[in-house]
């Protein structure tokens, strides 16, 4: 009887102990996880530095700066996921945010974000990280755009005319004019200066992002079902491709293998006179790389019907599982002010997302081609592709190796558009 | 007698057992059984029997995988333990700079995976800015610049070499501490029976080497079927698949695309091909050395 | 005569080779070295050179500025010597029960060991990670040190165990006849001839745990815990592209211990105990 008791009462103190601490608790200082895959040293700094203030001024909630990298975050952020040991506040990119938001992973922000940075930021930016109910799962804050990298010297020694944003090159132009920078000097027979040179190494992202620009977004909802679809839209931009590297000869087959940063070193030594499609990031590459005297520029982007292109932008989004959405949501408040999203959009040579900062004279100077890359804004959008669970492996799977097999020039353009529907379908079937 | 030996043995093994069970054993069950699972990342768990085996009878993906793993494993397993072997010899004969040596070829064991993709990724680059392609280009063997890490042809035995260059000094030291354990008495009586460099190489190294041969070659044969990470950063399993490697496809499939039960399902089937094929190996160097 | 001569070019032929070997194998140690000193226009340009041309410590600046390349490195280094250590405790008398006494727990552990090696380890670390949460082991070196000694334990106890077998059983059976008991046998006999295997196990349990990446990266969750891969790996960006003139100074000091750590073990790989004890 009286042991009974014992351990009532024991029960009851210690209730009352569990009790009085977690109130005791309640005061202490939150710590909020934030996982950063801020990896260029001058946006390491910014981030750095906007953690530190918000962690004077912020003595209950106190932000732990990790740092994550673009290799390994996805697993790093799944097995987060499966265990619930997640961080509070983490760094990704909006492809990959709407497929977390579909396994669950993911807080709603929607009832969090304050109006005027819904309003400030652009709705191509928001459309990408939302589901068609109107959830939101993440807040894009850098985006980046595919440029047109052109050698001075060259173009201004052949008297190209140069395109403006109001008056784009169309990929047809873009042809012409790689015709006429295509040069055999020595008469070798040998080319010495090609038109263009397209890296092609990883094809799948940034066809898929250019060929929005002729209308073709390759994956479509029909009845609320994906279906792949490579028709006229789709195949004129890889026929134009084709054509400039293997029928006219004026785009450099050798980019077929290469990634954006490895067509650099040689548009450094004037092997070809433009880069068409290619990151806007790759100019910090050419400032920090590039010999001194190595005169360049950037050119709006190639006209299809229109100048449309994907965008995937960087985005900050808060787990499902974390126990302090509200103070982290407070945090990316802070974090992503006008000002401070500017900083971080410097340092990682991208655009803010808010209109407010794009605004700013920083990223509206001539130099390094800023305010061209900057009006390239408008025209993006959303791929189609983005929503659907059957993407990743059908890029993987199929698109990958179909394009490679194309651009290496062992099968046609009708074969490839066939086999990326064919053999899309059965990825397709097993997600649906 | 026989059962005080298995008490011993119990007492000897016992504190290496508990973590092992806690650890790795408890785990590994739990892997075992999501591969008879349609587990997807974030959605429901369902027991769906021998569905995923189903379904990867008809995937042509996992097939030509296994076979690309299959020339993968075969091709830098010969090279680690015949490579390794000739180290080892070196590096125990009394030659010049033989203590510096012993160090130097550890260099690749000492780079954490993440720097040797990045480090061969340098000396591949497809251009003339690649050391490699640089050099056979001054050397005059090759006239154009080859996209090694790109191109159908080379992709696989580029990444071959490295795979190579990356698990040699670990068999090498493995074997050069193997070589240690044999008695020169042997070699002494060898030489007396009249044997020559190759004779006591054949008469006595081997045979005193096989246990670690055998270890060596089955440890190297199951990792590198199941190597990852150096492959994964040079080439992604491109181009167009020529590079993925089972282990590949397996982490793509539950990384990548959440298809947990799946790919649990795909290291089942890896571990029942692959340990077959050893026991096989096992039981007949087994039958050999009672004969 | 004859004999010497052909003994000579034997000797030079290995002496090639062996060179051979080092240049290979040694190589992107000193590729690496030549692109710290490089500066960025040099480490991307179109013609490599060796030498860099106008030398520079910026990227080493850049990798010691930080703390966190010091502490990784002291992280990884206490992690890996730690678990060699509890490593080799655990399984040398392991292996030596196996091999001596043939039980039913032979049978089993060699199936563990074959199943551990081959079933992708990418899909143990989720219930591996829930173990650990529940033992409060997680965000630890505690709970690494565990993950990792047992992650070695099958291939030290596999190689231990031909290290075992390669000691002809008679001399053990010699020495219980000249009346030693089984403790003697062990640190007389055993002991000594094992010490090559046990350095050579020792140093692949330390590389492992030095150079394992994907468990450190989940389980240590704190900055400060972090260990040299994890840290290294923030050097690469998104579209593969890389800061390689500070990955590289950081490489090149992480490397350092790692390379004292071999010259100091390697003479535990040439022991000159064993003549000794093979004669007794």
């Amino acid at each position: 009887m009286s042991s009974r008791w014992s351990i009532r009462t024991g029960l009851l103190l210690a209730l009352v102990l569990v009790l009085g601490l977690t109130s005791l608790g309640y005061a202490e200082p939150v710590t909020l996880r934030f996982v950063s895959l801020a990896w260029q040293e001058q946006s390491v700094a910014a981030n750095l530095a906007i953690v530190e203030e918000w962690n004077k001024l912020n003595p209950d909630i106190q932000v732990e700066y990790v740092q994550g990298s673009w290799d390994s975050i996805h697993d790093y952020m799944v097995t987060s996921f499966e265990t619930r040991d997640v961080p509070d506040i983490f760094h990704y990119e909006s492809a990959q945010i709407i497929d977390f938001s579909q396994r669950g992973y993911l807080t709603d922000l929607s009832p969090l974000i304050p109006e005027e940075m819904k309003a400030d930021i652009f709705d191509g930016a928001w459309q990408s990280v939302s589901n068609e109910e109107g959830q939101i799962f993440g807040i894009p804050f850098l985006w980046e755009s595919l440029i047109v990298l052109y050698n001075k010297d060259i173009l201004e020694e052949a008297g190209i005319e140069l395109p403006t944003s109001d008056n784009p090159w169309t990929w047809d132009d873009l042809r012409r004019v790689a015709k006429e920078l295509t040069k055999d000097f020595d008469g070798d027979g040998e080319i010495d200066q090609w038109g263009a040179a397209i890296p092609l190494r990883a094809p799948v992202n940034r066809i898929m992002n250019l060929t929005l620009g002729y209308g073709g977004g390759y994956f479509q909802k029909v009845d609320g079902k994906h279906q792949i679809r490579v028709g006229l839209a789709e195949k004129a931009l890889l026929q134009i491709i084709m054509d400039m590297i293997y029928v006219d000869k004026t785009a450099y087959p050798g980019a077929v293998g290469l990634s954006g940063t490895a067509v650099l070193p040689a548009f450094y030594e004037g092997d070809y006179a433009l880069i068409p499609g290619i990151g806007v990031w790759a100019r910090q590459q050419i400032v920090e790389n590039a010999p001194a005297d190595f005169r360049w520029g950037v050119l709006p982007p190639i006209k299809g019907v229109s100048q449309a292109q994907g965008a995937n932008p960087q985005t900050l989004s808060i787990p499902k599982d974390s126990k302090h959405a509200e103070e982290a949501m407070e945090f990316i408040k802070f974090f992503l002010t006008k000002e401070n999203m500017a900083k971080l959009a410097l340092g990682d040579w991208m655009f803010p997302t808010r209109e407010s900062a794009l605004a700013l004279p920083e990223f509206q100077t001539d130099e390094a081609g800023w305010k061209v890359s900057s009006e390239t804004v408008q025209h993006l959008v959303m791929g189609p592709w983005q929503d659907s669970p059957a993407y990743a492996e059908w890029k993987d799977r199929v698109a990958t190796p179909v394009l490679q097999e194309l651009f290496s020039n062992q099968i046609t353009v009708e074969e490839a558009a066939q086999r990326m529907e064919e053999e899309g379908q059965r990825i397709l079937r097993r997600y649906q | 007698m026989k059962r005080r030996s298995w008490l011993g043995q119990l007492g000897l093994v016992l504190p290496f057992l508990i973590p092992v069970v806690l650890f790795s054993v408890i785990p590994l069950l739990r892997g075992i059984y999501l591969g008879f699972t349609d587990y997807r990342f974030g959605f429901e768990m369902r027991f769906n029997g021998l569905e995923n085996y189903r379904y990867m009878l008809t995937d042509s993906y996992f097939w030509s995988s296994f076979r690309v793993g299959a020339i993968w494993t075969i091709g830098t397993t010969l090279g680690q333990v015949v490579l390794g072997l000739g180290l080892a010899q070196l590096l125990n004969a009394d030659l010049f700079g033989q203590r510096l040596a012993r160090i130097l070829v550890l260099v690749p064991w000492a780079m954490p995976p993440v720097i040797r993709g990045l480090m061969w990724n340098m000396v591949f680059l497809p251009d003339t800015s690649g050391p490699l392609n640089y050099l056979l280009m001054q050397a005059g063997m090759i006239s154009q610049p080859i996209n090694w890490l790109n191109s159908v042809a080379w992709a696989l035995p580029s990444i071959i070499l490295v795979g190579i260059w990356g698990g040699l000094p670990q068999s090498a030291i493995v074997l050069l501490a193997g070589l240690q354990t044999i008695p020169k008495e042997l070699y002494e009586a060898a030489s007396l029976d009249g044997a020559g460099v190759l004779g006591q190489f054949r008469y006595v190294t081997l045979p005193s080497l096989k246990p670690i041969i055998t270890s060596i070659v089955s440890l190297r044969f199951m990792w590198n079927f199941n190597a990852f990470g150096l492959v994964w950063t040079l080439t992604q399993g491109g181009p167009g698949g020529r590079t993925r490697l089972p282990m590949l496809f397996a982490y793509e499939e539950g990384f990548r695309y959440g298809n947990a039960g799946y790919a649990a399902a795909l290291g089942n089937v890896m571990v029942l091909v692959v340990s077959l094929l050893v026991v096989l190996y096992l039981r007949k160097e087994l039958k050999e050395s009672e004969a | 005569m004859n004999y010497r001569v052909k003994n000579l070019m034997a000797k030079s032929v290995m002496q090639i080779c062996l060179l051979f070997f080092v240049v290979f194998l040694a190589f992107p140690l000193v590729w690496m070295l030549s692109t710290s000193l490089k500066p960025n226009p040099e480490i991307y340009s179109r013609i490599p050179t060796l030498i860099p041309k106008e030398p520079t410590f910026d990227h080493f600046r850049a990798a010691f500025g930080q703390q966190d390349l010091l502490s990784g490195i002291y992280n990884s280094f206490k992690i890996g010597v730690l678990s060699s250590i509890v490593v080799l405790i655990i399984t040398v008398p392991a292996a030596y029960a196996l091999v001596r006494f043939q039980t039913v727990i032979n049978k089993s552990v060699m199936a563990w060991i074959l199943v551990s090696q081959l079933f992708p380890s990418i899909l143990i670390i989720i219930p591996l990670f829930v173990l650990l949460r529940n033992l409060a082991l997680t965000n630890s070196h505690i709970g690494i040190i565990l993950v990792y000694t047992v992650w070695s334990v099958p291939f030290v106890l596999w190689m231990m165990r031909s290290y075992v077998k390669a000691i002809p059983i008679e001399l053990e059976e010699a020495a219980f006849i000249d009346g030693c008991n089984r403790l003697q046998v062990l640190s007389k006999i055993v002991f000594p001839l094992l010490v090559p295997g046990i350095v050579a196990s020792g140093l692949f349990a330390f590389v492992s745990a030095w150079n394992e990446f994907f468990f450190a990266l989940v389980l240590l969750k704190t900055p400060k815990l972090t260990t040299l891969p994890v840290y290294l790996s923030r050097f690469t960006g998104s579209e593969g592209m890389t800061r390689l003139g500070p990955l590289a100074a950081s490489c090149l000091v992480a490397t350092i211990p790692t390379l004292v750590v071999f010259t100091f073990l390697q003479k535990g790989l040439v022991s000159g105990l064993m003549s000794g004890a093979v004669k007794q």
